[in-house]
């Protein structure tokens, strides 16, 4: 009878090894043999597509990044990912503040119509953000999609943070008001610090999304000199469909930045981006 | 918007009952100033950059719009709708992804969250590997996947054939019957492990009494599943299933990238349709693309407010 358990266990402790290990290479495996061929150049990449890279051309990322322009698109892509993050981490917490800290009337109204935008498919703002941009000069230049992006970001921002804020106890806002602070100084000198656990989720959050984000950077750019690094890929591979090697340095230029957010702060990051689901 | 009390009238409010210990003002109600300085930033951008353009497409719809030229169609947008059969298609095709395939990255979820919890060494590293998909942008992973679809060197076919399926091989993205699955299963792939992590959330916060009860009634994993786990996170599943949804109703980037919607519209999604009559076509009319995005909002919102109400009345029949 005690063997008879025992098999079925030990058969089950090695099937679920199996799987977990099937696993593990299904998802790590795609991006490993990415890295591999961005260190390999594409004569070598057609000879074999999965040798081990011999030699280990790290020159591929110099190539990628000076003489295929991936030089700018990253630095597009950072500067407008960089202020919006900025700007938007700022008026959302502003934002969430005052609706977590006060009673007025409107104030769940104020908070249900900045939030239900999060279900808004994209195309009900992206023809009219265009027609928008183009009137006001603001079509194909960094700066309107650094606004655009200010306003993607928003509601999840708010939503986050609302959470957070809403937490913090009353007694250390009303000590705040005793010691004679005004509103601005609470905000300024107690939210913000006692809120830096959860600002600096949605900061990496807001990164992550908008240095990924695709759809409104490839309708509101279209000057080669302005493209971010998703359309900036994606425009590359269009004209270079056959340099394997060169798409994968110029495609792991992109993922580093992730990956090292990833490195540093990955249980924040897992965090901030399942807050929303977990009940 | 109207404050309910300022600060001037809170004392009033206190004297008539309040026993607050001195003459500070209720910290929780504040003047309309400090109220905008901080609301007023947020509202202006949701103004300018949301709900303006929203209303601005909504009104657009009713229009022919080529470069400044605006001419009054009425409904006739939507009557055209109505007859074009590729809209039918990709809304065919949408409906199919939004439904079926979070099933699909619901279930992978909660296996792979029941194998990390049934204690495999090295869970957290799993945990933060299965999640990185999840990080990386669709550009990226549409381009990986091309590279794994590829019908002369790609993981797949090499696969295949390594193991005598030689007839099995395909061009995985250029199969109209195969097209749309193999896309879903690329979503499934960046997706899986962001279900995983809020299952793993949601049983480490099951009540371990239940788990352990469960444990001296020796009772299997099977039964354990399906009589305890699955009805104790019936909560997460389905707002897990409610997310899904939603963002494969929006789904575009992926789609674009590998099929751009092909091949002979296998894999069109309303997204990839809205952006190919309003930017891709020479057609150059915005006022056809907005009469889809005003139904298609309407469609997400609809279906979101049905599926919260449908699951919510569920889980308050069931605790």
């Amino acid at each position: 009878m005690q063997a008879h358990r025992q098999m079925p266990r030990l058969f089950g402790r090695g099937a679920l090894a199996l799987v977990i290990g099937a696993y593990t290479v299904y998802t790590l495996g795609p991006f490993l043999w990415l890295a591999t061929m961005s260190v390999r150049n594409t004569g070598e990449i057609s000879a074999d597509h999965y040798a081990w890279p011999n030699p280990w051309r790290w020159e591929q990322f110099r190539v990628a990044w000076v003489d295929s322009d991936f030089a700018t698109y990253f630095w597009n892509s950072a500067l407008v990912v960089v202020t919006a993050v900025a700007v938007v981490t700022l008026v959302g917490a502003a934002a969430a503040h005052a609706l977590a800290r006060y009673r007025f009337r409107g104030n769940r109204v104020i908070y249900g119509i900045l939030f239900s935008s999060i279900i808004f498919p994209p195309q009900i703002t992206l023809i009219s953000l265009y027609q928008i941009l183009v009137d006001y000069n603001l079509y194909n230049s960094l700066l309107g999609l650094t606004l655009v992006y200010i306003s993607l970001q928003l509601p999840l921002t708010v939503y986050l943070l609302e959470g957070f804020f809403a937490r913090i106890p009353q007694d250390l806002f009303d000590a705040a008001k005793m010691d004679g602070y005004g509103d601005i100084e609470i905000f300024r000198r107690i939210v913000l610090p006692i809120g830096m656990p959860a600002i600096a989720t949605t900061l990496i959050l807001n990164f992550i999304q908008l240095w990924n984000e695709f759809l409104f950077a490839v309708v509101l750019i279209t000057d080669p000199e302005k493209r971010t690094l998703p359309i900036g890929i994606r425009a590359f591979m269009g004209d270079h469909f056959q340099d394997i090697g060169m798409i994968a340095a110029g495609v792991m230029i992109s993922v580093i930045p992730v990956i090292l957010a990833y490195a540093f702060f990955s249980e924040k990051l897992i965090r901030g981006m399942t807050a929303g689901a977990v009940k | 918007m109207t404050v309910q009390m300022t600060s001037a009238e809170a004392p009033a409010a206190r004297a008539s009952g309040a026993p607050l210990a001195s003459g500070f003002s209720d910290p929780r109600r504040t003047s309309v100033p400090v109220l905008l300085v901080f609301l007023l930033p947020a509202l202006l951008v949701y103004a300018g950059l949301t709900a303006y353009p929203a209303f601005r497409t909504i009104y657009d719809s009713f229009f022919t719009i080529e470069g400044l030229e605006r001419i009054p169609v009425g409904l006739s947008n939507y009557a055209a709708l109505l007859q074009d059969e590729t809209f039918w298609v990709a809304v065919r095709n949408t409906f199919i992804w939004s439904f079926v395939a979070p099933c699909l990255d619901v279930a992978t979820g909660l296996l792979l969250a029941l194998a990390l919890y049934a204690g495999v060494p090295f869970a957290r590293f799993l945990r933060i590997a299965w999640f990185t998909p999840v990080l990386l942008s669709y550009v990226v992973v549409a381009i990986l996947w091309m590279w794994i679809y590829n019908y002369d060197w790609g993981v797949v076919n090499v696969a295949l054939r390594a193991v005598g399926l030689d007839g099995w091989t395909r061009s995985w993205l250029g199969d109209p019957n195969f097209a749309l699955a193999s896309v879903i299963v690329t979503h499934a792939w960046k997706w899986a492990g962001f279900n995983m992590v809020v299952c793993l959330a949601a049983i480490h916060s099951l009540p371990s009494e239940v788990l352990e009860a469960a444990e001296l009634d020796n009772c299997g994993w099977g039964a354990k599943l399906r009589h305890i786990i699955v009805p104790m996170l019936k909560p997460t599943l389905l707002n897990l299933y409610v997310l899904a949804f939603i963002g494969k109703m929006k789904v575009f980037d992926l789609v674009w990238i590998m099929t751009g919607g092909g091949p002979l519209w296998a894999t069109e999604t309303v997204s990839t349709y809205v952006y190919k009559r309003a930017f891709n076509w020479n057609t150059f009319d915005l006022g056809y693309p907005s009469a889809i995005a005003t139904v298609w909002f309407g469609v997400v919102c609809a279906a979101v407010i049905l599926l919260n109400k449908a699951f919510k009345s569920k889980d308050r029949l069931e605790y």
